[in-house]
């Protein structure tokens, strides 16, 4: 399995250099000038050069490209062209929030998603089932902002059981949990959706196998029939699902972290987007990429755990 | 399995009303004393002010920091001019020699010790240099700023300039920093900026806030808060719906007519309208073709119906622009005579003579910015009346800004303020030492060049009815060559809760935000 591991790592290179190529070029192909929004729109047009020089993005393109990547491998990651900061610094400042923010709306997605699923799939067509096929087609297309805004309207301004402004205060245990309650249910309800939905259908399969036939014919308890032969069976799609949906959570927790002014990697994004900042961005991507990289590995691995047949060569 | 999943049900519910529990004193209030900011932006930039231009960034410099003179708080007008650091100043007949007297025993934050003119000249030379600071080409008049004694400063000029206190005011560059602060520091002095204001850096937390602390030395007294939570807020809603539940107490608002109307219903809100107001103004390249004859750009002149504007923005919010420099700014002057009346017969008359019987098109390159974008929908639809067409191509905001200085834009829509010296606008816009694309290019899209020699003039004349003579000539030279058509000002928007004195009235600021200063209070 070791072996296996470090081989999807050392496969992972070749994704990793083109990502960061692509990026390196796309941020620079896109009009806009780090320098204007550093010096404002008062600027000459020599200071602006002035700062271009200082900012090295006047040099030639591939003078850039070859010290960006040498930087990049030896871990130099240079200075956000806005902030003066180290981009690694940045980076690593609100990581911890997006990491925490995603993780814990898995555990509700999956916590909700599967029980419900497979609930569902037993009552296949009683009014329990549309209830739950309705409502997480209802999660599946709400967007993430107009839910939390909805949320912030009712438990915030009505119920005042929670602030406005969760912001990412974790002095206490009481404050990290008040803070992270709102984003993480609000993400955790689209991910218990996605979840719902592929647990029903799996589990139908499932249930319709012949071993399952067999199991009810010698007499298994239902209880044990449908854990664990119905659900461990079902379980490989669920994981897969998850593993592209964590994909689609961070993309989700850019709206997310906005509304719920939290700390995180999807407000950095969106800010080193709008002022240019080339080298924050070429960062924050390789930093993506990798979390893509590694929660493939993770998916990959789960299935080990579920279904023993699975061998890692 | 049904009672399991119950179970989970009830443990989740019960895990949220354990934290909705405890929550009631997590709502900040003006129990704490401390005033909680809300601002639209996800994060600081530069904390520094000599680096920073953002509006973002403004508001706390002008918190945290002393000018030698300072505009009288609350307002935008550089005639309230008033001492500072400076307790008084004198000027030599020809204007070039400036000498000022320091204010003795005012304290650097955090214990940086006293100021002195060694600080001053410090901080004017850093704001001088380009290395160091995002205004130095303001201070490209100062020939050399020396320290005659510690209290006192003097100032020497290349050429007089139309006005130097504007420069030395706790604005842009000349906020004053401390120099054992900045030396010892470096490029970390905007992890922890030193001044000298009524409060000073306390903690940041990247894209959260920046909490500010009353600095209890400060020379006007020891302020009256605590502390100022300035918390960066990005979402719009959230920071409404955060106002509403008590969580600020002073808010960023929109320039918008429906924000204003819904957040004077908040209960104990107040919302200000202040100076200084960004004008919207839209610069005809008079270099392209069709634009290049004046009877085209009459024609568009003729073609906007101002009024029509003031529904669409609001009038609460906005005011109708009455020149190419807006008002309030010294040196403005009404130009209303010279603007010709909404007259869509007139306009396509003028066309026709042009010999464009059936209209122009004109190419536009303009942001996708809301606000801004929303006028520019209109003016398109005013024009078209008159057969005038816009080619309109919507970018993202960065991608305008760097078009529109490649002269790629035939009509350019900009929105400013300025420091409220008609000098700077006239300047920037309208200057040919300005003109987009040339090495000293700021922000003049329509390649006016008719009104240099008045400007120039202005900038060294030292009799100031005279000054604003020229100023006044100069306005009308531009706004007969059609070089720009101003259409509105947007003012400012703050709101703060009724609870809050400011301790002042609030007419305008020129660090766009509310000062809040040692008088600040809130109302028990």
């Amino acid at each position: 399995m070791l072996r296996f591991v470090v081989r999807r790592l050392i496969f992972a290179i070749p994704t990793l250099l083109a990502v960061m190529t692509m990026v390196f070029v796309l941020v620079r192909i896109v009009p806009g000038d780090p320098a204007q929004t550093i010096l404002g729109d008062q600027a000459s047009a020599e200071a602006l050069q002035t700062m271009r020089e200082r900012l090295g993005v006047d040099r030639p393109i591939l003078e850039q490209y070859v010290e960006f990547m040498r930087g990049a491998l030896v871990g130099d990651w240079g200075e956000s062209m806005v902030t003066g900061k180290p981009v690694l610094t940045e980076i690593a400042r609100v990581l911890p929030y997006t990491i925490e923010l995603t993780v814990v709306s898995l555990i509700i997605g999956a916590v909700i998603g599967i029980p419900l699923g497979a609930w569902s799939a037993l009552h296949r067509n009683e009014w329990i089932d549309y209830a739950t096929r309705v409502g997480s087609l209802l999660g599946l297309s709400f967007p993430a902002f107009v839910s939390a805004i909805l949320m912030l309207i009712v438990f915030s301004i009505q119920l005042r059981w929670l602030p406005v402004i969760s912001g990412g205060n974790r002095a206490t245990f009481g404050e990290w949990a008040r803070s992270l309650a709102l984003p993480a249910l609000n993400l955790g309800l689209i991910m218990a959706a996605y979840i719902t939905r592929v647990t029903r259908s799996s589990m139908l399969g499932s249930l319709g196998e012949d071993y399952i036939r067999t199991a009810r014919a010698k007499g298994v308890p239902e209880r044990v029939v449908i854990w664990r032969h119905g659900m461990r069976n079902a379980l490989i799609p669920v994981v897969t699902v998850v593993g592209l949906y964590l994909g689609i959570l961070i993309g989700n927790s850019v709206l997310t972290e906005i509304v719920f002014n939290r700390p995180g990697l999807g407000k950095l994004i969106v800010g080193a987007l709008g002022q240019r900042d080339y080298t924050l961005l070429q960062g924050l991507m390789i930093i993506y990429t990798f979390v893509i990289v590694i929660v493939n590995l993770l998916t990959d691995l789960t299935y080990g755990l579920i279904d023993p047949r699975v061998k890692y060569q | 399995m049904k009672h399991r999943m119950m179970t989970a049900g009830i443990l989740l519910a019960g895990g949220l009303a354990v934290f909705a529990g405890t929550t009631d004193l997590a709502l900040a209030g003006p129990d704490t004393n401390i005033l909680n900011v809300g601002i639209a932006a996800p994060d600081a930039g530069r904390l520094d002010p000599h680096l920073s231009a953002t509006t973002i960034d403004k508001a706390v410099f002008g918190w945290m920091f002393n000018g030698l003179v300072r505009l009288k708080p609350g307002t935008a007008s550089p005639e309230t001019v008033e001492p500072d650091l400076a307790e008084s100043w004198e000027t030599s007949a020809d204007g070039l020699d400036w000498t000022f007297h320091l204010r003795q025993g005012v304290q650097c934050h955090h214990g940086y010790g006293e100021l002195t003119s060694a600080d001053i000249v410090y901080s004017l030379n850093r704001a001088a240099d380009p290395n160091r600071s995002s205004f130095s080409g303001d201070f490209s008049v100062f020939d050399k700023v020396e320290a005659v004694d510690p209290y006192t400063v003097k100032i020497v000029l290349k050429n007089p300039v139309p006005s130097l206190l504007g420069l030395v005011t706790n604005y842009h560059g000349g906020n004053i920093v401390c120099m054992k602060a900045a030396e010892e520091m470096g490029e970390d002095f905007q992890k922890r900026p030193i001044g000298t204001g009524p409060f000073m850096y306390g903690e940041y937390k990247p894209q959260q806030s920046l909490m500010l602390v009353a600095n209890p030395d400060y020379f006007r007294g020891k302020p009256e808060l605590d502390g100022i939570n300035y918390q960066y807020v990005p979402s719009d809603s959230a920071r409404d719906l955060a106002f509403q539940s008590g969580e600020l107490d002073m808010l960023y608002g929109k320039q918008d007519q429906t924000w204003v109307e819904r957040t004077k219903q908040v209960e104990g809100a107040v919302v200000h309208v202040m100076e200084p107001a960004e004008m919207s103004v839209m610069s005809l390249n008079i270099t392209s073709k069709p634009l290049d004859d004046i009877r085209v750009r009459q024609a568009i002149a003729m073609a906007v119906d101002r009024d029509q504007f003031m529904e669409f923005k609001g009038r609460d919010v906005t005011r109708v622009a009455k020149s190419v420099v807006p008002q309030g700014y010294l040196g403005y002057a009404d130009m209303s005579e010279l603007m010709p009346k909404h007259d869509v017969a007139g306009a396509k008359a003028l066309l026709a003579e042009a010999g464009f019987p059936d209209g122009v098109t004109l190419k536009v390159i303009h942001t996708a910015l809301p606000g801004m974008l929303g006028t520019m929908e209109v003016f398109q639809a005013q024009l078209a009346e008159a057969g005038i067409k816009l080619d309109l191509e919507v970018v993202e905001h960065a991608t305008f800004h760097a078009q529109i200085r490649k002269d790629l834009s035939q009509i350019v829509h900009y929105s400013a303020a300025r420091f409220p010296v008609a000098d700077t606008y006239l300047t920037q816009f309208f200057h040919s030492g300005s003109i987009v694309g040339t090495p000293t290019g700021i922000t003049n899209f329509s390649h006016c060049a008719v009104a240099d020699k008045e400007i120039e003039a202005a900038r060294v004349e030292q009799d100031p009815e005279a000054q604003k003579q020229l100023w006044k000539t100069a306005q009308e030279k531009i706004m007969a060559e059609v070089c720009g058509i101003p259409i509105y000002e947007n003012l400012q928007i703050w709101a703060t809760k009724t609870n809050l004195d400011l301790g002042y009235e609030l007419i305008g600021s020129l660090s766009l935000g509310p000062p809040v200063t040692e008088k600040t209070h809130f109302i028990k």
